[in-house]
């Protein structure tokens, strides 16, 4: 029966249970960072010490969390769209497990290495957007709607310049293959990216956190202003998709951050997925650092940090490579 | 034998894509609420795109996805936000018989002629569809075919021009 099957459906299925495996496990050891690092820097103890003795740390917390969003109980509330409104969760998902498909995590760690494989994670990460506006729109809720509103103009507005560094990058090596961006790089930091697009990398981590709609840029869940923005109606695993989601487009911006600009999985010694892995960590650890530590702008603020400054410094950028690679 | 499985499966793959595309059309055309229209709309341009992957040429199918479901799709989403269209809106109910005859012969004409340019004057193919090199694609659009690739975006302008003037005729009657 196994014969049957064709050697490329087996390598697809079996990736993408690895992915979503790898999705799963990394986002209960970033909300256990979150909440660690959020305690810390707070410094407010709570979830952040809570426990037996026998498990220091708080390090059962993250469990506590599962267990408390599978056992929620979840409704559809009085009219709201229901198909739309059960649909949107899951659109919110699935894009994000789709990207990891093509993320170089080793030299030989890879499900499929294809040419397109950075348009592949431009493409299924912008659906993301899609998913909030129809989970704000759906729920009939005014915080909902004013949440996706802010979401989309976000969104359009910050996939400009990340593009438009991608372009450069893209330009500079000539490939959207991400292992062969990976590969083109050396194995010690000055032979990265980031040495020849420094103000490329500061973009795109500012477009990242943007995108992924992350502190200071969270204003579509504005805790303070707008309940919880467009998931206010979401409760139990409806909500825990959104959050699953979000911390799966968080791991994705990092490994992008990682292959583009530091080396991926090359490093002194021996390149593999440790370097990987403790690249996008370090990454990770900064995100949560600027969420803990920077106020939320306003939202004028917001676009106009990103049309007056960032897509002017994109374009600027980007000439400047193609100047350096037509000279 | 391999061969006979993979063909039948292609043909599986396709149909499958067909049926996505139709069903999605037909939730387009057919849904009361145009929040669910627009999902309709996003699965026939998923089944599109499917097509295209199908073909081999994954570069125009993740552009499809790009810019149509990734950016098109979420402006008019901003747009039917804007205009407040609840399912029990003014314009939910029935329209009139001869309308649903008018929009399928709207629907009609161009795929009758669509389907007889394709049909009489059938490019050659190849059995196996091949992968073309990003870099030859953009030789093809940027040298041989330069006009009509900007042509296209000029589709763009002109819409948008035309919802500029609508929005001001609709100032102007108030």
């Amino acid at each position: 029966m196994i014969e049957a099957i064709p050697t490329p459906f087996i390598v697809i299925f079996v990736g993408l249970l690895a992915v979503m495996a790898f999705v799963g496990l990394n986002a209960v050891v970033l909300v256990y960072l979150e909440r660690k690092i959020a305690g810390f820097i707070h410094r407010r103890p709570g979830p952040y010490e809570v426990g037996p003795p026998c498990f220091p740390h708080g390090i059962l917390q993250p469990v506590a969390d599962g267990l408390k969003l599978v056992g929620k109980q979840i409704f559809t509330p009085k009219g709201a769209d229901s198909f739309l409104y059960w649909l949107a969760p899951m659109i919110s998902i699935a894009p994000a497990i789709v990207c990891f498909i093509v993320i170089p995590f080793g030299p030989h760690l890879q499900v499929i290495n294809t040419n397109v494989g950075l348009i592949l994670i431009l493409a299924f990460t912008g659906i993301n957007v899609l998913a909030l506006c129809l989970a704000g729109w759906a729920s009939q809720n005014k915080y909902g709607l004013i949440g996706a509103a802010r979401d989309i103009s976000q969104g359009v507005a910050y996939e400009i310049p990340l593009l438009l560094v991608v372009l450069s990058i893209v330009f500079m090596t000539g490939t959207f293959n991400l292992f062969d961006i990976a590969d083109g790089q050396g194995a010690w930091p000055w032979q990265w990216y980031i040495v020849y697009q420094p103000l490329a990398f500061i973009l795109f981590f500012i477009c990242a956190l943007a995108e992924t709609n992350r502190n200071p840029f969270d204003l579509p869940e504005a805790e303070s202003e707008l309940t919880a923005g467009f998931h206010t109606e979401y409760s139990g695993m409806a909500f825990a998709c959104f959050f699953l989601a979000e911390y799966a487009y968080m791991v994705v911006a990092a490994c992008i951050m990682a292959i583009l600009f530091l080396g991926g999985f090359q490093g002194p010694g021996a390149p593999g997925i440790w370097w990987f892995l403790a690249k996008i960590y370090v990454l990770l650890l900064i995100m949560i650092w600027i969420r803990w530590t920077f106020p939320r702008v306003r939202f004028d603020q917001l676009l106009n940090i990103c049309w007056k400054w960032l897509i002017p410094l994109a374009v600027l950028n980007l000439l400047i490579t193609l100047a350096v690679i037509a000279l | 034998m391999e061969n006979l499985e993979y063909e039948r499966l292609a043909w599986a793959v396709l149909f499958g894509h067909i049926a996505i595309i139709v069903v999605g059309g037909f939730m387009t055309v057919l849904s009361q609420s145009l929040g669910r229209a627009l999902v309709g709309l996003i699965m026939t341009l998923f089944g599109v795109a499917g097509l295209f992957f199908l073909m081999a040429a994954p570069f125009i199918a993740l552009m499809q996805i790009l810019i149509y479901v990734g950016a098109v799709s979420v402006l008019i989403f901003f747009a039917i936000m804007l205009t407040n269209a609840w399912p029990g809106g003014d314009e939910s109910g029935k329209s009139p018989g001869r309308k649903y005859i008018y929009a399928g012969l709207a629907g009609l004409v161009p795929a009758v002629m669509l389907a007889t340019a394709v049909i009489r004057t059938a490019p050659p193919s190849f059995l196996v569809p091949e992968e073309t090199e990003i870099s030859v694609l953009g030789r093809f659009f940027l040298e041989d075919f330069i006009l009509p690739f900007e042509l296209i975006s000029l589709l763009l302008t002109i819409s948008m021009a035309g919802a500029v003037i609508l929005a001001f005729e609709m100032r102007r009657k108030k």
